[in-house]
């Protein structure tokens, strides 16, 4: 989930810019800070900065290493420099289509960054898979493989991850719809 | 925190009609208090009072059941336990008569839209039936064991010694019934494959839905009103 820094003064503007991201771009995680104050720049990494021209331009020293994750926000589009890709400026005086357009433009490649790209099950996954679905408990499971606990515990969260299916007789549906394995495999 | 809604929190002035054709979805549960349509437009306090119903309580419940961010606990504290175990009993009602045979039917008939050739719906169709099966025992076991079990222990008809504290509830998100209806339909939506009726695919994704919504609001009064009201009573 893209995590977004709003750095704007006027709490109505930063409020209103909050309310915007989250219903229109969740799930997002959305932090407000008045100034760009030490909080902030402890805070580590956001993904994406929202700003005003006041603010970058008193913080140059922070925002100036971190200008293509920064989204200026300014009254109007006329002032939009020529020429400069970033940091981007975004005008909040036109519509409303207009302004989840240009955030949208800023979020969505984010995002998909952020998402792991393939939700294919790898041969090992397939084969903890396997495992979980007849009825094996982690610990044998770590002995059948000859890895560790931990490892199976990471496979299983992964597994749950790529599907979307977090329940045993979810998996065991799964499992049994792609052919992994047979309803003779399964004891229960 | 400031959040954009469409939706405004429900009060015993606005007629009841307004709010069950905003929230078609409040239907069933003003249903469970023995309310029916053809309502007018009356406000909700007047309907409940046409009903001897508690409009305090009623209007708790519907809100709760919008907003899942909006617990009112100190509120839905101070309402008595034959309320709490009264209206959880008539939903567990509902999804047995109602809610499971709906999917149930649904079900059968995209079943049958795949011809013997999906073997997929076919596995559907039991994991549903599995999923019918726990859901029936557990609803099973409130109405022998622990709703009666509530309802004596509130009237204080139940010995010092007799007393059995509840045991900590799962968190809502834990909840197996409600992870195996997220599970079924993720299934569907990300791995439905072969002959099928499109419609009926959606109707049972719907239905599923509308049942895993009711059981979550069912689990969050519950865990977190019944079941901590029960702990304190058996302290106490």
């Amino acid at each position: 989930m893209p995590r977004i820094a709003l750095i704007l003064p006027d709490l109505l503007q930063r409020a209103g810019m909050a309310a915007v991201l989250e219903r229109y771009f969740a799930p997002v995680e959305v932090e407000q800070f008045g100034t760009a104050d030490d909080t902030l720049r402890e805070n580590g990494l956001f993904d994406v900065y929202f700003t005003d021209c006041a603010v970058f331009t008193a913080n140059v020293d922070f925002f100036l290493p971190r200008r293509s994750q920064c989204v200026i926000l300014v009254p109007d589009g006329s002032a939009a420099l020529p020429g400069t890709e970033t940091p981007r400026v975004i005008a909040t005086g036109g519509t409303l289509e207009e302004l989840l357009d240009h955030i949208g433009k800023v979020l969505v490649p984010v995002r998909s960054a952020a998402e792991t790209p393939s939700d294919e099950l790898s041969a090992r996954e397939v084969q903890v898979l396997q495992l979980v679905v007849s009825g094996a408990i982690n610990k044998e499971i770590a002995d059948r493989l000859n890895i560790s606990l931990n490892t199976v515990l990471t496979h299983r969260k992964n597994i749950a991850a790529k599907l979307g299916i977090k329940t045993i007789s979810g998996l065991t549906l799964y499992a049994l719809m792609h052919g992994y394995v047979s309803t003779e495999d399964i004891n229960t | 925190m400031f959040t954009f809604t469409d939706m405004a929190l429900l009060t015993p002035d606005m007629p009841l009609s307004a709010a069950l054709e905003q929230h078609p979805t409040l239907i069933p549960l003003v249903s469970r208090f023995g309310i029916r349509l053809g309502l007018g437009d009356k406000s909700v306090a007047a309907v409940c009072a046409d009903h001897q119903i508690d409009a305090r309580f009623m209007l708790t419940l519907m809100n709760t059941y919008l907003f899942e961010e909006y617990f009112p606990e100190q509120k839905l504290k101070s309402f008595h336990v034959s309320q709490l175990v009264d209206y959880l009993s008539k939903t567990n009602a509902y999804y047995l008569h109602y809610q499971l045979p709906n999917i149930e039917r649904h079900l059968g008939s995209l079943i049958a839209s795949g011809g013997a050739e999906n073997r997929n719906l076919a596995l559907l169709g039991k994991f549903f039936a599995g999923f019918k099966q726990s859901l029936t025992d557990s609803i099973d076991y409130d109405t022998r064991k622990w709703f009666p079990y509530c309802l004596a222990l509130s009237a204080g008809e139940v010995e010092g010694r007799d007393r059995i504290a509840p045991t900590a509830p799962d968190t809502a998100d834990d909840d197996p019934a409600v992870s195996q209806l997220r599970d079924m339909r993720s299934i569907m939506v990300r791995h439905l494959s072969g002959e099928y009726n499109d419609n009926l695919a959606y109707a049972v994704i719907f239905a599923v839905g509308s049942i895993e919504r009711d059981i979550r609001q069912h689990n969050r009064i519950r865990n977190r009103i019944l079941t901590p009201v029960i702990d304190a009573l058996c302290r106490g």
